[in-house]
């Protein structure tokens, strides 16, 4: 069964196309203003990725928290649900699930059926989500992507507060000012953040195996922060971006329901 | 000598775990300043405040809800990461509700062999509380002697008072010497002076305060004293955030919080019955706000400590989300400023924003100068 | 789809006479001069049957439920609020005291009459408090400074555990209860009359009683009330569970409440999933509770706050979580003011909600039966950083609660203060909630 899923998050609306289970198509395009036009643009996208037509998908499934700006979707999920169906999909031995994306970070404790037993997502106070890591980016004039590895060159742990996003800022601005170097406090930024995220997720219970999806995923000092903290290592799949609408749409086709 | 206080401070897990070794006694781990040391000390156990430590943690969130203040669950993460493994016993002195869950989380989670809840009275301005607290301690102290072994005679009991107030006493006169014109300790090592006896057998503190005492008497900071400054606030073992404030040509002189005058202000007064005596001296010390009303006593005890140790401002610091002192800060603001004192107010976390901190004390210093100069 | 049960329902008849009871509980405060009389301000456990001894035209508020109804109207509210902040108060605290002092400082009275202008605010002639949380005594303290002086006593009732309660916790609370009494004569001018007082006492008693029996009930399949509803109702014993004509009130709730139990009278029409909640709910977002009911057939029972806040509870010789009777309806007989101060003491020491203040284990016991007992799908816990007293050791409670096999959503939000909640971010989470127990929506 061809179906579609459509993750409609805060920043990005990501589809993915799969057929008995294995994806067929992807795409990701920025949300904007215009959310209607960006999945209109998304899908499209998605189609010609998979070489396919928009007559040929049985069903759509609908997540994120855009997801009922999806005109014509069969059914919806919230992104709790359709993260749960996405990781174990990919890793059948998951009973912890991380979703760390762009606006909030998540939690998920899954049973060996796959099926979601508690959840937990980050609170106000939190500097738990890529939005954080991008305000450090900016504070340290550094491109995103540079920051991750740059941070994994430290040697020096500098602890930050990671209850506040604005005091870590502060504090970032403190270091800055003594002189710090930029991979320490790279690293701090993501000890900080890495904190914030085992803290929430220690809500659930941290139960191996662990999979880290979201955008953050690709950022290699966040993880590495994060595994330390865990003490022990996730499993990252290649486009941790998508497995929500990965889940949405193995949904629609009734796997991992 | 008074780098040992400093010592003491930074390495107290090790010394309790000596302390346990040397003499085979039990060591008591407590969360607030009004649990009554005299009858731990009569029991010839060791009382230990348990304090965080200025560490970003994540184990504390499944067990304490993030509105409470950031203190209490910093106390927790020590016992949850196993810091204070050594500890036979804990107990608490009902006072804030914030610390009260440490306390129990604690209990819950942190194996121990003793736990103890003492309901220290809120109302203590009525004269209901002493005979209250009195029932109280006999409760208390009859669970102290099955947990020990031993019974705990009057005798024991004075034993226990007079060492407390001695330590008490040598503090107060530690303080008295921050009065001069060119005090000689400045605040980061009066703190240490009092949150170590908080933390050691108190004899041996008070040997060293001894000591230290004739140091002090022909000693001076080495640096100009510059402004004189007080400061106010629920639990403040910030050496860092001390230190830096005064190294902006600045010294604290004199303070209220619980881990500086609020501790030892106040001796027992040993009349008639020891209990008694003690319940006395708990519900009528200097009281933290979540026990000071319908009056407001803390307002004129900070207004005499200001004027007696001639400080020309204050620096209010706030545990974040601490409400007991949230609702007596406004009134204490007002006070001091009707007095002629500057303050700066500051909302402290387990980590303190130091850099940021910096600028406003600065600005905060730059305008008590000013004051100086006309 | 499975088929849905579609069961009867029927508005609450007795909905008018409680709104009547607010209406003018709150009218009396305000015009209490005008005959003479008094009026004072306290918490809603301030042991409001003391007071009563006064005479008949005393009148109270109570500090929460003012604060609560502030809380309802929004907009009002923020301009409480911020009135309070710009006096130096800060923003996490207890929102109810925040909303009562903003409107002491805008002198507006939180209560309009439909149609009317908003009246200035009616000062209390004396305070008669008592203290449960940090804040309790200090609200106030602050009301005190901020309208320029007020007599004030206060009843400390911390003595612990009701199951560890010792004579001596007793002789504290009650030696109060007497200092206080002398306090209010010399106050007011007034003799105290001891016959008012064991009325009173009796009322509280009853109003109590028979309010838990009405929760009670609400272990039927379906459920004759729902929580919303339910929150119109408790209030009244919030406001004076002293006064006759709300524990008269409570009897003939219970009345018909009974009557729906007996002819399968629904509050969801398609009850199909069953949660209770806990701490004081989002004042400003109760169609949260709506959204549960239509779009899932999901109802919230209650919870161990809306059961006994107000209502008294015991745990019985057979270990089962029960209302708790009456002293009279033991064949106790108030002789004489001590006796009187006795059983109201120990009466309301033993309510289950102060229960948690000294450990959490209390409450998560209590929450534990109900979830059984009134056959529970799963918990919603709202984190309420509005109280730090109700939500004292709440993850703990969510962690005892895990762990007896009771599914658990917990959302973050303010019972005062309508900025610290995201509406849609909670319903997002009460979706997910919904969808990992499996409960389809109705629509389908």
């Amino acid at each position: 069964m061809i179906t579609t899923g459509v993750d409609v998050g805060a920043r990005n609306v990501k589809v993915v196309i799969q057929e008995d289970g294995k994806v067929r198509g992807k795409a990701l395009v920025l949300a904007g203003l215009d959310t209607e036009a960006a999945i209109e643009e998304a899908l499209d996208a998605a189609f010609k990725d998979a070489g396919l037509a928009r007559d040929e998908i049985e069903k759509t499934f609908a997540t994120g928290a855009g997801r009922k700006e999806v005109a014509g979707a069969d059914d919806s999920y919230t992104e709790v649900g359709a993260d749960a169906a996405g990781a174990i999909h990919l890793y059948p031995d998951a009973r912890t699930v991380i979703d760390v994306g762009a606006e909030e970070g998540r939690a998920i404790r899954v049973d060996e059926r796959g099926k979601v037993v508690d959840f937990a997502i980050n609170e106000r106070c939190a500097a738990g989500a890529g939005a954080f890591t991008e305000a450090m980016a900016r504070a340290l004039e550094l491109p995103l992507e540079e920051l991750g590895p740059l941070s994994l060159t430290s040697t020096k742990a500098i602890p930050m507060n990671a209850q506040c996003a604005v005091f870590a800022e502060s504090e970032v601005v403190s270091l800055i000012h003594a002189k710090t170097e930029k991979r320490d406090i790279a690293r701090a930024v993501h000890d900080a953040m890495a904190t914030r995220i085992t803290s929430m997720a220690r809500r659930v219970g941290v139960v191996p195996e662990v999979a880290l999806i979201g955008g953050v995923a690709r950022n290699p000092g966040f993880v590495d922060s994060l595994q330390r903290d865990l003490e022990l290592e996730v499993l990252i799949p290649e486009d941790p971006e998508y497995v929500s609408a990965l889940g949405a749409a193995l949904l629609a086709a009734g796997i991992g329901k | 000598m008074i780098e040992m206080f400093q010592e003491w401070y930074e390495n107290r897990h090790e010394y309790a775990k000596d302390w346990k070794d040397k003499t085979g006694g039990k060591v008591l781990g407590y969360f607030c300043t009004y649990i009554p040391e005299e009858i731990c000390l009569a029991a010839d156990i060791l009382p230990v405040r348990i304090l965080g430590s200025h560490e970003p943690q994540d184990v504390t969130e499944p067990h304490i809800f993030a509105m409470y203040c950031p203190f209490c669950r910093d106390c927790l993460a020590q016992g949850l990461e196993g810091k204070f493994d050594y500890l036979d016993g804990i107990m608490i002195a009902q006072s804030c509700l914030h610390i009260r869950q440490a306390y129990t989380s604690w209990d819950l989670h942190v194996p121990v062999d003793w736990s103890y809840y003492l309901p220290m009275p809120n109302h203590v301005q009525s004269p209901r509380a002493v005979p209250y607290m009195v029932g109280e301690l006999k409760a208390f102290k009859e669970a102290i002697e099955k947990w020990t072994g031993k019974e705990i005679t009057d005798d024991d009991l004075m034993r226990g008072i007079d060492i407390m107030n001695r330590n008490r006493q040598l503090m107060k006169q530690v303080y008295e010497l921050r009065k001069r014109e060119e005090p000689p300790l400045n605040g980061l090592e009066s703190m240490y002076m009092v949150v170590s006896s908080q933390m050691i057998d108190k004899e041996e503190h008070s040997r060293v305060v001894e000591g230290t005492l004739k140091e002090l008497d022909n000693r001076t900071l080495g640096q100009p004293v510059g402004t004189r400054l007080m400061v106010l606030g629920s639990e403040n073992d910030d050496h860092e955030f001390i230190d830096m404030v005064e190294s902006c040509g600045s010294t604290f002189v004199i303070d209220d919080h619980c881990t500086g005058t609020r501790y030892f202000w106040d001796e027992v007064s040993p009349d008639g019955d020891p209990l008694t005596a003690i319940a006395n001296r708990y519900v009528n010390r200097v009281p933290c706000p979540s026990k000071d009303w319908p009056v407001r006593t803390r307002v004129p005890h900070i207004l005499s400590l200001a004027e007696d140790w001639d400080a020309s401002g204050a620096v209010i610091l706030q545990q974040k989300f601490c409400d007991p002192h949230e609702l007596d800060i406004p009134a204490i603001k007002n006070a001091l400023e009707e007095q002629g004192l500057t303050t700066l107010f500051l909302e402290l976390d387990v980590t303190v924003p130091v850099g940021q901190f910096k600028t406003r004390v600065e600005a905060f210093l730059e305008i008590l100068q000013e004051d100086d100069l006309f | 789809m499975a088929d849905k049960t579609k069961y009867k329902t029927a508005p609450l008849k007795t909905w008018q006479r409680a709104k009547e009871i607010r209406a003018n509980y709150y009218r009396n405060y305000g015009t209490a001069h005008e005959k003479g009389g008094l009026r004072w301000g306290g918490g809603a456990w301030s042991f409001d049957a003391i007071p009563a001894g006064l005479g008949d035209d005393v009148y109270p508020i109570t500090s929460e439920p003012y604060g609560a109804t502030i809380a309802f109207q929004r907009e009002f509210s923020d301009q409480c609020l911020e009135a309070a902040e710009r006096e130096g108060y800060a923003r996490d605290l207890c929102a109810y005291m925040r909303n009562y002092w903003g409107s002491i400082l805008l002198d507006k009275y939180g209560w309009v009459e439909p149609g009317e202008e908003r009246k200035p605010f009616p000062k209390p002639d004396f305070v008669w408090q008592d203290h449960i949380c940090c804040s309790h005594a200090k609200w106030y303290q602050v009301v005190s400074d901020l309208e320029g002086g007020l007599p004030t006593y206060c009843v400390d009732v911390s003595v612990g555990p009701y199951e560890h309660l010792s004579e001596n916790g007793m002789e504290y609370v009650v030696g109060q209860m007497h200092d206080g009494i002398e306090w209010l004569e010399q106050t007011t001018g007034r003799k105290y009359d001891d016959a008012k007082l064991i009325e009173a006492v009796y009322n509280t008693c009853r109003s109590t009683s028979t309010w838990a029996q009405i929760c009670a009930l609400n272990q039927t399949i379906p459920a004759p009330l729902e929580e919303k509803t339910m929150y119109s109702l408790y209030v009244l014993g919030t406001l004076q569970k002293s006064s006759k004509d709300v524990a008269d009130f409570y009897d003939e709730l219970l009345a018909e409440v009974q009557e729906r139990v007996d002819n399968q009278i629904a509050a969801v029409e398609y009850e199909q999933a069953r949660v209770m909640t806990d701490t004081q709910p989002p004042w400003g977002f109760l169609r949260v509770f709506r959204y549960l009911e239509n779009v899932y057939g999901c109802v919230s029972v209650g919870s161990l706050y809306t059961f006994s806040l107000i209502g008294n509870w015991i745990w019985d010789d057979e270990g089962r979580f029960v209302p708790r009777p009456t002293p009279q309806s033991q064949g106790i007989e108030i002789k004489d003011r001590d006796q009187a101060l006795h059983v109201l003491a120990e009466w309301e020491l033993s309510k289950p909600e102060w229960q948690h203040f000294y450990h959490p284990k209390y409450k998560s016991d209590m929450m534990i039966q109900i979830a059984k007992d009134w056959k529970l799908d799963g918990v919603v816990l709202h984190y309420n950083r509005g109280c730090e007293g109700l939500s004292l050791g709440i993850a703990e409670n969510r962690l005892a609660i895990l762990e007896a096999g009771f599914p658990v959503l917990i959302f973050e939000g303010n019972m005062g203060d309508e900025r610290e909640f995201d509406e849609a971010r909670t319903m997002a989470r009460m979706d997910s909630f919904m969808e990992s127990l499996d409960i389809p929506k109705l629509e389908q």
